[in-house]
C-alpha cells in the first residue's frame, strides 16, 4: 500500500502548525498591545481627574471658567475627549467645550473603595468612549467629576498594529513554510540515495548498497546489505544442492547405462537405455540452466583471461598430445574479462576443444584487445587448420534463438552453452575461416580494466 | 597391462572392472581415496582409473599425493562435474584426461587405452615388431598378416611386451602387471605363456635375455 508522501505529510503538518501558531500570536500581540493601550487610557484620564479636582480646589467654585485641562481635544466638540462636574443629584455644574450641546455620558457601575468607577460606552455620535469618574468634596460640597476618552481612536491603533502585524508575521509564514519544504527535501534526500543505490544492485551494476549515510538511515543500509547478503548464499546454497543432485545422479544414471549396454537386448534394457539417456539429457540441461540461472553472481567479477587461456593451453595440449596448441601471449595491456573466470574457461575452453578435435595439426588462441568503440572487448580467437565450415554450416550453427531448452543431441560442436554464455554477457561469437585453413571462432566479450591476481 | 580402477560406488566399479578384463587387462579395485592410494602408491599400474568424489580421501587430493611422491603411471579421471574449470583443475593436478559421467564404455575403454599406448610412447594404434602387428583398438594379432588366435593370458602378455618393446622386461615385472592383486603369483606360469606364445609367433620375436627376463625387439 502507498500511503502519502512524507515529504508531502511533514510539509502538512508543519504548514498547519505554523498558520495556527503565527494567527495566535498575531492575536495575541494584538490585545496585548490594545489592553497596554487601553490601561494608558485610563492611566490619562485618572491623571485628568486628578488635574480637575486640583483646579477645582483652586477655583474654589466648581462653576467656575477657569477650571481648564489645558488639553485641545477638550475644545474640539464631538472629540470623544470629555470633562463634567456634576452634583450627587446629576445637574451639569461645568463641563468640558467639546461636550458642550451633548448629553453628558451615563455610566452605571458602582463606585468602589476609592471613590471611583470606570466603564466604556458610546457618546451622542456613537464613539465609543472610556469614562472615569470620581466622587470627591470640594468646601464641603460633593461633586461627582467625569473625564472621558476616545476608544475609537485606540481600536484604530490596534487595527492598524494587527494588519501590520499580520503581513509580517505571513512573510515570516511564508519563509517557514519554504524552509520546512527544504528540510523534508534534504531530510529525505538520503531514502532516495538509498533507493538508487538498492537499485544499482537490482540492476547488476554493484554487489552490495554502498555509500555514505546519515546515522538514520545507515542501519537500514546494512540491513539491506545483510538481506541481500543472506539471499544470495541461500541461491548459493539451493544451486549448489541442485548442482550436487544433478552431478551425484549421473553416477546412478553411469550404472544404469553400463548395465543396459552390456545386458542382452531385450524389451527392458531397450527401455532403460533411452530413458537413462532422456535422464541424463534432463540432467545435463537443466545443470545448464541452473548454471546460467544464477548469472545474477557476475556482478563485479573479472578474471585475468591471459592467466586462464594459458593455462587451457596447456590442458588442451595434454588433451590432444598429437596436436600443436600454441598460446599467443597478448602484450600486458590486455584488458580483463568482466566476468566470472568458469564462464570463460567454459566458453574458451569448448572452442579449443573443437579445435583440437577438428584440426589435422596446429591449434591457434590468441587474446586481442578491441577498442575501436566506447566499451572496449576483449577478443578470444580460436584457429585450427583442419577442414573449417562453410559459411552455410556455420550460419546454421550460430542460428539465433536455438537455447538450451530446445537442445536437440547431436550437433557435435558443444557450442550451446557457448552461445547461451556469450548472449548472457552480451558478447559476440563469430566464426569465419582462418589463415591456418580450417575454421576461425571469434569471442568478443565485455573487458574490464587490470586488476591485481 | 594391470589397471586400476578407484570408484566408490559398488556397481560402477564392477562394471568398469568387468569391461576392463574382457579387455584384456588385469584389474584391482578400491573403493575409497585411501585404499586406492596405498594400491597405487606400492604397486605399479600401467594406468588408473580415478573417480574424483571418493569416501576417506577425494580423487584429486589422491592424484596430487601420488604425482608428489613421484609416480608417473597415467591417470584417468572419472568426473561428474563436467565444466572446464573443473577438468582444468583436475589436469593440473597430474590427470592425463577425463571421462565425463555418465560415460559408454567403449569411450573409457578408448581413452585408456591411448594412455595407455602414449605412456608407452607410441603414437598409432597399432604397434608392429618386425612381422608382428598389434591393434591395441581390437586386441588382433596378425603375423605378415595372417590374424592369429591368442588366449586372453598370452594377449596380455604380447601386448605388454609389444608396448615395451626394445626394452628387457624382467619376470617379475610382468608378473606385476600382467596379474591383479589377488592372483596366486608363480613366475613358473610366466615361462609357461611364454612358451605358448612363441608357439604362435615367428622364432626369436620373443628373446631371453639371460637372467633378466624377456624383450621384442623393436624396428
Amino acid at each position: 500500500m502507498r500511503q502519502r508522501s512524507i515529504a508531502t505529510s511533514l510539509f502538512l503538518i508543519s504548514g498547519i502548525w505554523l498558520i495556527v501558531a503565527l494567527a495566535g500570536t498575531a492575536f495575541l500581540l494584538s490585545g496585548l498591545y490594545s489592553q497596554a493601550l487601553d490601561t494608558g487610557l485610563s492611566e490619562t484620564l485618572d491623571f485628568h481627574l486628578e488635574t480637575l479636582v486640583g483646579r477645582t480646589l483652586e477655583a474654589g467654585d466648581p462653576r467656575s471658567d477657569a477650571i481648564d485641562l489645558g488639553d485641545p481635544r477638550f475644545d474640539r466638540p464631538a472629540s470623544g475627549w470629555y470633562w463634567a462636574i456634576r452634583d450627587p443629584d446629576g445637574t451639569v455644574l461645568n463641563l468640558s467645550p467639546s461636550l458642550v450641546g451633548m448629553k453628558v455620558p451615563v455610566i452605571s457601575a458602582p463606585f468602589d473603595d476609592t471613590s471611583k468607577r470606570t466603564a466604556a460606552t458610546k457618546d451622542d455620535f456613537a464613539t465609543e468612549i472610556r469614562v472615569n469618574e470620581r466622587e470627591v468634596s470640594v468646601n464641603g460640597e460633593k461633586l461627582r467629576i467625569l473625564v472621558t476618552g476616545n476608544l475609537d481612536e485606540i481600536f484604530q491603533l490596534v487595527d492598524d498594529f494587527r494588519s501590520q502585524a499580520l503581513i509580517v508575521l505571513g512573510a515570516v509564514g511564508v519563509m517557514l513554510a519554504i524552509m520546512s519544504f527544504v528540510v523534508a527535501r534534504i531530510a529525505l534526500r538520503p531514502i532516495n540515495q538509498l533507493r538508487t543505490a538498492v537499485e544499482r544492485v537490482r540492476e547488476g551494476e554493484s554487489e552490495s548498497v554502498t555509500g555514505t549515510f546519515p546515522r538514520e538511515i545507515a542501519p537500514l543500509a546494512d540491513e539491506v546489505n545483510q538481506l541481500l547478503n543472506s539471499n544470495a548464499q541461500i541461491i548459493e546454497r539451493a544451486r549448489s544442492q541442485v548442482g550436487n543432485l544433478a552431478h551425484g545422479l549421473k553416477t546412478p544414471l553411469a550404472v544404469l547405462r553400463n548395465e543396459a549396454n552390456a545386458a542382452p537386448k531385450d524389451g527392458l534394457s531397450r527401455i532403460v537405455l533411452s530413458e537413462s539417456d532422456k535422464m541424463t539429457q534432463l540432467v545435463s540441461t537443466y545443470l545448464d540452466r541452473a548454471r546460467l540461472a544464477a548469472r545474477t553472481a557476475i556482478v563485479g567479477k573479472k578474471a585475468d583471461a591471459a592467466i586462464l587461456v594459458s593455462r587451457l593451453a596447456r590442458v588442451m595440449q595434454k588433451l590432444h598430445p598429437d596436436r600443436n596448441v600454441e598460446f599467443r601471449r597478448p602484450d600486458a595491456s590486455l584488458p580483463w574479462f568482466r566476468g566470472d573466470e568458469g564462464d570463460l574457461e567454459e566458453m574458451a575452453g569448448n572452442l579449443l576443444d573443437n579445435a583440437c578435435k577438428w584440426a589435422t595439426k596446429n591449434v591457434r588462441v590468441s587474446l586481442v584487445a578491441d577498442r575501436r568503440e566506447a566499451s572496449p572487448m576483449l577478443v578470444v580467437r580460436v584457429e585450427d587448420d583442419g577442414n573449417g565450415l562453410t559459411d552455410e554450416e556455420a550460419s546454421k550453427v550460430l542460428r539465433r534463438g536455438v537455447r538450451l531448452d530446445e537442445k536437440t543431441p547431436g550437433s557435435g560442436l558443444g557450442l550451446d552453452i557457448v552461445k547461451e554464455l556469450v548472449d548472457v554477457y552480451g558478447g559476440s561469437l563469430q566464426l569465419g575461416r582462418s589463415e591456418l585453413g580450417g575454421l576461425r571462432a571469434e569471442l568478443r566479450l565485455p573487458a574490464a580494466r587490470p586488476g591485481r591476481n | 597391462m594391470r589397471i586400476l580402477v578407484v570408484e566408490d560406488d559398488t556397481n560402477l566399479n564392477r562394471q568398469i572392472k568387468d569391461a576392463l578384463t574382457d579387455a584384456g587387462y588385469a584389474v584391482d579395485v578400491a573403493f575409497d581415496g585411501e585404499e586406492g592410494h596405498y594400491l597405487g602408491d606400492t604397486e605399479p599400474y600401467d594406468a588408473v582409473v580415478l573417480d574424483i568424489g571418493l569416501p576417506q580421501m577425494d580423487g584429486l587430493s589422491v592424484l596430487e599425493q601420488w604425482r608428489r611422491d613421484g609416480k608417473t603411471m597415467p591417470v584417468l579421471l572419472l568426473t561428474a562435474r563436467d565444466r572446464w574449470s573443473d577438468k582444468v583443475q583436475g589436469i593440473d593436478a597430474g590427470a592425463d584426461d577425463y571421462v565425463a559421467k555418465p560415460f559408454h564404455m567403449e569411450e573409457l575403454l578408448a581413452r585408456l587405452r591411448a594412455l595407455v599406448r602414449r605412456a608407452a610412447g607410441h603414437a598409432s594404434n597399432e604397434i608392429t615388431a618386425g612381422p608382428v602387428r598389434l591393434d591395441v583398438r581390437s586386441g588382433k594379432v596378425t603375423v605378415e598378416g595372417q590374424a592369429i588366435k591368442l588366449t586372453s593370458h598370452e594377449l596380455r602378455l604380447l601386448s605388454y611386451l609389444m608396448h615395451h618393446k626394445g626394452k628387457v622386461i624382467s619376470r617379475t615385472e610382468l608378473t606385476e602387471h600382467l596379474y591383479d592383486q589377488d592372483f596366486d603369483r608363480d613366475s613358473n606360469t610366466i615361462e609357461v605363456f611364454v612358451g605358448r606364445l612363441r608357439k604362435k609367433l615367428p622364432d626369436e620375436v620373443i628373446q631371453t635375455v639371460r637372467g633378466l627376463g624377456y624383450q621384442i625387439v623393436g624396428d
